[in-house]
Order: C-alpha cells, then structure tokens, then sequence
C-alpha cells in the first residue's frame, strides 16, 4: 500500500498535475468538452474570485489585528467603540449588492441551461439499480455507454424505473436528477471527440459507487455510421454469436446484481441457473417452488415445454412475478429496453455461462476459428434459442 | 492475624461502593440544570468518538483507488451512522448541553423553567441514540441479521421503500430520531421559557448577553424546524407498515415530497447547529479581546435574520431535481440573502478585535479558527447558491468540503473552545494550557487537510457517498491527503480527552473567575453550587461584572 501511495504522489507531481495545466483544464476542473463548460466555469471563477478577496482581507484583518493587539501584560483599561454605523451600514449594504450582482449572473446562467434548443437531438435515459440504458431516436438501444454527435445540442429525456439517480458528467458541467415517476430533461453540445465519464450522483444504495457510463463522442459522419451499426448490432450476429454478444454487451447491465461465478449478490447468481430452473428448484416468497408451478396448468414452465427458456424470459420481462425466496423486489423490468433478439441472446448466455465466461466472471472472446462466415445463419431461426421447442410468445 | 488486620478495612469497602453507586443514583434521578448539561455535553462527547471512528473507517476506505478494507454494505452503514449521529447526537445534544448548563446561570436563575421537563428530555436524547446504535446488534436487514440503516442520513424516498429496504433498518431509524426530535422539541420549550421568564432584576432583553440570544432564536428554529422531519417520518412509517402511499410513486406518491419535508426541517437544521458556535464565539471573542462586543443591537438582529431566512432556503439542497425556474429563482435569492447577516456577524467580530488585548490563551485560539474556517465555508456556500454553479458541484466532494468547513471547522471548533472557555466553571480547574496548544494546532492543520482537499477532488468530479472509485480521475492525491488528516484528528481528540481527564485532578484551581470575564455565571463559584447563587443578582448592563470589578466607570451609564 505504501509503494502504491508513494507512486500516487509521484504521478500526481509529476503527471496529472502537469498535464492539469498543460492541457484544456482550466483550474482544478476537469476538462471543457462541452459548449456551456466555459459559462460555467467562468461564473465559478467569478463568484470564486469575489471571495478570494473577501477572505483574503478576512485574513488577513484577522491575523493582523492578532498580532499588533497581542496583549503583552493583563490590563484592564478597554473603553472603544462599541458600534460605528457608517461601517455597519457600509458592510451589510456592499455585500448585498455584490450578491445581487452575483444571482442576476447566476439566474442567466441558468435560463440557458434550462432551455433547450429545439433541433436538440434527443436520447431517452432509464436509471435503475445499478446500470444505464440510452434509447436512440432510430431505435439503438445502449447500455452503460452512450454515442453522441459532436457540436449539435443533445437533449436527455431521463427518469428512473427504481430511486433516485443523477447523470453526471463533469466534462460537459452537466447534472441533474433521475427521479421515477417524473421525465426531466438536461441538454448540452459535446464540443471534443472522445470518452467521458457519466457517474451516479445521487445515493442509490450498495451499487451506486459502480453506476457509471462511458460517454463516446464522434464527429457528425461518424457518429451517423455508428448510430446505425448500432440499431442492427444484434440483428446481423449468427446465432453462434448471440452468447458472446449477450456476454459482452448486455451482462454488464445485470452484473451489479448477478453474479457469474456463484458469489452472492443483490440478484441470484447466474452460475447454474438453467441448471436450477430445469430441476425446479427455485422457492418463491409467495410460497411456491418451480418444480410445482411446473407441473401445473398448460405447461408454461415445464421443461419439456421450453419452460426453462419462459421463465427465464418472464423473469426479465416481468420480474415482480416471482420473487426468489432470500431477495427483495427490486429488480426493474427490461420490457422495451430489450429486443426479442436479445433476450434470447441473454437466455443463451445463461443457458451455456462456461462457454462466455473465464471462472473468475471475466468476458472469455469468441474464438476467432470457430466463427461462421458472416450471415450464414438465417434471422429466423436464430429468434430461437438452440432446440427446446416452445417459443416464447411476444 | 493477617486476616484479622485487614478486616477493619472491609466496611470502608462497602461504604465506598454504596457512595458510588449513591452517586450514580444521584446523576440519574437529577433534575439540576447543570448535571444535566453535563451530561448532555458528555453523551454527545461519546457518540462524537463514536462517530469520528466511523469516519476513519470511511476515510482508510477511500485512502487509495479500488481499496476494500470494508465491504460495501458496512461502509454505506458508517456513512450513514456517521452523519445521522454527528448531526443527532453530536451537535444537538452539545448545544443543548451547553444551553442547559449556562443560561440559567447566565440570567441569574436557580434553574431552568423546567427542571422536570428537562431530565426527560435528555433521557429522550440519550435512549434514543442506544436505540439508533443498537440496529448494528440487532435490526433484521437483507443481508444479515444485525444492520445499521445504510440510506443514508437524508434517508432520501424511495430508497427507504419496504421494496428496497428490507428488514427493519429504517424503522429503527425513524424511531430513534423521532425520540430524539421529542427531546429536542422539549429542550427548545425549555430554553425559550427560561428566557423569557426566569431572567433576573434588570436584565431587559436588550441587556441579555448575547450567548442567551443567539440560543433564544435557536430553541425557537428547534420547536419550529424539528416537526416536519417527525411528520415526514411518521407518514415512512405508514408508508412501511401500514401500507400508505406517501412516497410510493408507483402509487401516485411522490419521491420529491419527502425532499421538501426532509430539508424544510434540514437547512434549519444546519442554522441549529451553527447558531450556537455564533453563541460561543459572541463570549469568547469579547473576553479575550477586552472589549465590549461591536455592535450588539446589529448582533441580535442579524441573530433573528438569519433564523427567518433560515427558514426558506431549503430548495438549495434541490437545484438538481429539476423544478420550475421560479422555484430555484427564489430560493437561489435567499440562499444568497442569508449571506449578509452572516457576513454582519464575521465583521462585528472582527471589529470587536480591532483595538483589543488580545490574549491567546486556548479558547480564543479555537475561536480566532472559527472565525477563519467559518468563512471559508461560507464563501463555498455562496459559490453553491448559484445555480448553475451548483449543477457542476451538487453531490460532489465539494459539497462535504464546504458543509464541514460550516459544522466542523464552525460549530466544533466552537464548542472545543467553549469547552476550553468553561471548563473550569464546571469542574473548578483549569485545563492545561500547553496540552491545549498541542491539541489546538494539531487538531488546526489536520482539519484544513482532511478538508480542504476535498473542495478540490469535488471540482475533479469526484461524487459524494461512493464507495470506491478509479484511477485516473486526479482524485488520488486529494483523497490521500484527506485521508492522513483525518488519522491526525484523531490524535488531536485523543490529547482533548487526555487533558480533560488530566485536568480533572491536576488542572491550576480556577477560582470564581479565571478569564476576568463579565456575564454573571463567572460571578458565582465555581463550580457552582447547586442552587447557582446565594442572592438572585441584579443587573444594570449587560456587562454586570464590569460594573461590580470597576464601580467608578461603570457601563450602565454608556449603554
């Protein structure tokens, strides 16, 4: 630890600090990647400098006075000025309207940011316990990261589907509240390609520290290919690739709560899931077990009948259904956020977790002999997955 | 015979257990002003080494990037407990203590209004925090059996849903604080009637020291600001228990609606809390300063200002959830009017030093601190009121920078030096000077490192309440620095502790009245009998000690 600490303060001398100035940070912020990020910073300034003076005289009068009235012998003489009203006048009245000055910038400041433009390109955000999704106009659908076009006005339309969250990203000087059950918007201009953070920050319970998304910003061109890639990513993939893409792209949205590799978690692991659901074994807090639903009614969750594949899809589509005995009802439903296509490839992933997953729960890659030519299974078949017959209904 | 010769010492045994636990029985069954206020001040002095063990954890958590000395549900319990005890049952018992302890003395009174009242009221204090702690032992939670509340201190809805939080954490917590807002709402009608009815001949509220303002108006924010967090945690409780739909959004509640509830009672709250370090610091600075006070009449108004606008800025604290711009418009002004006579009371103690004999002894070192670190945050407090300045550094470390800056390096600095100021009052010796300047200085910069560098990891981005967080942000210095000041704290907590205890038998013997002072609890002995004065006193200034020590130059003829 004390090596790593020492490397730290190392790095940070010589490093950070270097490139802090050197680079587009101004100050102690981080760097100004959005349009509205010198706005703000310089009304930081401002109000900053302002009180930089004040305090400075505060200091300065403070240490002054305790130097030249130290008391040198106990003396008992102490008749002066008890009020002076010129003076009191001067500092309640000077600093009322240095505040005045400073709410009209304040005020302006934040009517422009309130405002959005109307040619703003908008991305609807869902917050939920512990994971982004970023909806596209044209239908692409992201997780924990989000594409953006640089210099054009970006409007997120946000709400939660649990408690509250925050979109921060302290590159753009952007943040706002994600509240359920109420839409609220944010807007601002990417001006610099790049990657940037997004970060939680309102307190969301055990995983808000990891609630975090990766920012991409590309010139209009690219940002266009992309977005489009983007809204045929999964329809393209052969079937073969579905659980390597599910692995890849999806899982980290359900990682905060489940687990691959058996350790426990806000959800139930993964690891052995099919294994759990082909036996039943599964208790709900309503009082029943798997193995029994299975045997009732029209078969919907027998295993003979695809009632693996059903289960797994209802517990992502509608998860207050059925609660697993041990775990609390918090888990969102991702009806609307995800294709059909997708949860199939969740379901595949699930069903095989060996084949996508190394055993310490990190991404094993597709290798790169065994993959099929481009387009060689048709989209039709690959909407179910493997055999097992019973295809879910939509 | 060896036997025999120790015999005769045996009654002497049963004797001295019999006085301790006469003594024992003696504190609990007390309705004396002043043991109570010592036991107030003690509670919260315990709950204050609780708290601060607290932060250590969540400071060695955050010492490096990607660290797990504690796993992630433990240290969301520490940040909660840290701050909902600091706040419960650190600052509000301090201040209650020390009101309980001195303004019966300070305006000539046996006792309080009620002395009865009052003994309940500090039961209410110090059960409730058991209750409050007793979760970690005993509360049934998700993921074990024994959970301390882990939502932290704001208990922002839904996150305190029955859907989210399982078990009876939240329960725990509602009770434990509601118990204490009882206390709190007993101690606030104590204070204002003692006041306003039990101040001795001659003593107009215009000659009322201006400790016992500052705590006036502060008793009435307690009674006015303390009932709609007990509303709001009873409507939790239905929404929990009973099924009610208050904050349930799902059912057409409102998540928003706690907020509002939660911080009409919040930022008076924050206004509580420092009115009395304003208290202190207007009896210390003038004391060591030799000089009447600058400027009393602009004192107390400034004193009432603050407690009115206090009442209206609590929008402040949700510039981010997006309400409508007229909204955020008014209270952005207010949070901004506020600064003026926050302001007054800087430069009238400053003024009030102007032209003085300062003396340097330990209580006024604290306060010359106050005055500095007080300002700085309440310069960051005015960056935060703007509001798109606020958007950037909401819930960001700039935040905890600037409030401990207010709470810490404001209202504890304050009450160590009053602590300092009075102790020989309480126990009849005086604290040792040199472990004092030890304590002082260490306890200064160790402060301004754990602190200061927070401003700046907060301007990085670096969001509040996290648990963990990566490299390469440039949080990585701040944090350690941070870090290393807070374990220096703690040696400086350690040296206070040590000199109190010390002090208790070695300490200089005091005396009536160690610091030539001028309000009348310095004109009885110290400590005090339990009936305060032989003969209730009469007052003709407000300095009446002044007037007694120099008789030929007395201030009832200026004032």
């Amino acid at each position: 630890m004390i090596t790593l600490v020492a490397d730290i303060i190392q790095a940070e001398a010589l490093g950070t600090l270097g490139a802090t100035l050197a680079g587009g940070a101004t100050y102690w912020m981080p760097e100004q990647a959005s349009e509205v990020a010198p706005k703000i910073d310089w009304l930081f300034e401002f109000i900053n400098v302002i009180c930089y003076i004040f305090f400075g005289a505060i200091l300065i009068l403070t240490v002054g006075f305790s130097i030249a009235y130290r008391r040198r012998k106990r003396v008992h003489q102490d008749k002066s000025a008890t009020h002076h009203t010129a003076l009191e006048v001067t500092w309640t009245i000077v600093p009322l309207l240095i505040v005045i000055v400073m709410f009209y910038m304040g005020m302006t400041g934040y009517m422009y940011l309130d405002t959005v433009p109307e040619n703003a390109y908008e991305v609807r955000v869902n917050g939920q316990v512990w994971s982004w999704t970023f909806q596209h106009p044209n239908g692409a659908v992201e997780g924990n990261q989000v594409t953006l076009p640089m210099d054009r006005p970006v409007q997120f339309i946000m709400t939660s589907s649990d408690v509250l969250h925050a979109v921060f990203i302290p590159a753009f000087r952007v943040k706002n509240d994600v509240v359920p059950g109420r839409y609220r918007t944010l807007w601002f201009t990417a001006t610099k390609p790049g990657e940037y953070q997004l970060m939680c920050a309102e307190y969301c319970g055990k995983g808000h520290s990891d609630m975090l998304a990766r920012v991409f910003v590309l010139p209009e061109e690219e940002f266009q290919i992309e977005i489009a890639r983007l809204a045929q990513e999964y329809m393209d993939l052969p079937t073969e690739a579905l659980g390597y893409y599910a692995a890849d792209k999806l899982y980290p949205r359900c990682a905060s709560c489940h687990t691959v590799n058996g350790d426990p978690g806000t959800g139930p692991s993964f690891k052995g899931l099919w294994e759990r659901t082909q036996a039943g074994e599964q208790k709900f807090t309503n009082g029943a077990t798997l193995s029994q639903l299975q045997k009732q009614g029209d078969g919907f969750y027998d295993p003979a009948m695809g009632g693996v594949q059903n289960y797994l899809r209802e517990s992502i589509l509608y998860p207050q259904k059925l609660i697993n005995e041990g775990y609390g009802p918090v888990m969102p439903s991702f009806k609307g956020q995800l294709k059909e296509r997708q949860v199939d490839a969740l379901i595949m992933m699930i069903r095989e977790l060996e084949t996508y997953f190394e055993p310490d729960g990190s991404f094993k890659p597709q290798p790169e002999n065994t993959t099929p030519a481009e387009g060689a299974a048709g989209t039709e078949e690959a909407t179910t997955p493997k055999q097992d017959g019973g295809s879910p209904e939509a | 015979m060896s036997v025999l010769s120790q015999s005769p010492s045996a009654p002497n045994l049963i004797k001295d257990r019999q006085s301790k636990l006469t003594t024992l029985h003696s504190w609990i069954i007390t309705v004396d002003h002043k043991k109570l206020g010592l036991m107030y001040c003690l509670t919260a002095l315990v709950f204050f080494v609780i708290a601060g063990f607290e932060a250590m954890m969540i400071r060695w958590q955050l010492f490096i990037p990607e660290n797990d000395i504690i796993v992630t549900q433990v240290y969301n319990e520490f940040m909660t407990m840290h701050g909902t005890t600091m706040v419960f049952f650190v600052g509000m018992p301090m201040l209650t203590g020390f009101a309980t302890y001195l303004i019966p003395l300070m305006v000539g009174a046996r006792d309080m209004a009620f002395p009865r009242l009052n003994a309940l009221g500090f039961w209410f204090t110090f059960f409730s925090g058991i209750l409050l702690y007793s979760s970690f032992f005993m509360a049934p939670a998700l993921y074990a059996s024994g959970a301390a509340p882990d939502f932290g201190w704001f208990a922002y809805a839904p996150l305190t849903a029955k859907t989210f939080d399982r078990g009876h954490t939240v329960d725990y917590w509602i009770f434990a604080l509601c118990i204490s807002g009882f206390g709190t709402m007993i101690a606030g009608t104590n204070i204002i009637t003692t006041t306003l009815c039990m101040r001795c001949k001659g003593m107009k509220l215009s000659k009322m020291p201006l400790f016992v303002w500052i705590m006036l108006t502060d008793a009435v924010l307690m009674v006015v600001g303390i009932p709609p967090l007990t509303a709001a945690q009873i409507m939790l409780l239905m929404d929990r228990e009973l099924g009610a739909h208050f904050f349930d959004v799902n059912a057409g509640g409102s998540a928003i609606f706690w907020q509002h509830l939660f911080w009409f009672f919040g930022h008076p709250e924050v206004y509580i809390l420092i009115l009395p370090a304003f208290a202190i610091a207007s009896e210390v600075i003038p004391v060591f300063s030799r000089k009447v006070i600058f400027g009393y009449p602009l004192m107390v108004a400034a004193t009432v200002g603050i407690a009115f606008i206090a009442l209206g800025v609590w929008v402040h604290h949700m510039f981010a959830v997006g309400l409508s711009p007229a909204i955020n418009a008014i209270f952005s002004g207010t949070t901004f009017l506020i600064s003026i006579p926050t302001g007054i009371k800087i430069f009238t103690w400053m003024a009030t030093m102007y032209g003085g004999r300062l003396k340097f002894d330990t209580p006024m070192l604290f306060l010359t601190a106050f005055l500095g670190l007080f300002t700085v945050g309440g310069l960051t407090g005015i960056t935060l009121a703007a509001v798109p300045a606020d958007w950037q550094l909401h819930d960001t470390y700039y935040v905890v920078g600037h409030f401990h800056y207010v709470l810490f390096g404001g209202l504890i600095f304050a009450v160590f030096g009053g602590m300092y100021y009075w102790y020989p009052k309480v126990t009849g010796r005086l604290m040792s000077e040199k472990l004092g300047k030890w304590n002082f200085w260490i306890f200064f910069i160790a402060f301004n490192l754990t602190f200061f560098p927070m401003h700046i990891s907060g301007l990085l981005g670096m969001p509040r309440r996290i648990y963990t967080y990566e490299a390469g942000h440039g949080w990585e210095l701040w944090n350690i620095l941070a870090s290393i000041g807070a374990f220096m704290q703690m040696i400086a907590v350690a040296l206070f502790v040590w000199n109190a205890i010390v002090s208790l038998k070695r300490g200089k013997v005091a005396g009536p009245d160690p610091w030539d002072a001028w309000t009348l609890e310095w004109a009885t002995t110290s400590p005090p009998p339990e009936y305060n004065f032989e003969e209730i006193p009469t007052v003709r200034s407000r300095r009446p000690l002044w007037d007694l020590k120099h008789p030929e130059d007395p201030d009832w003829k200026y004032e």
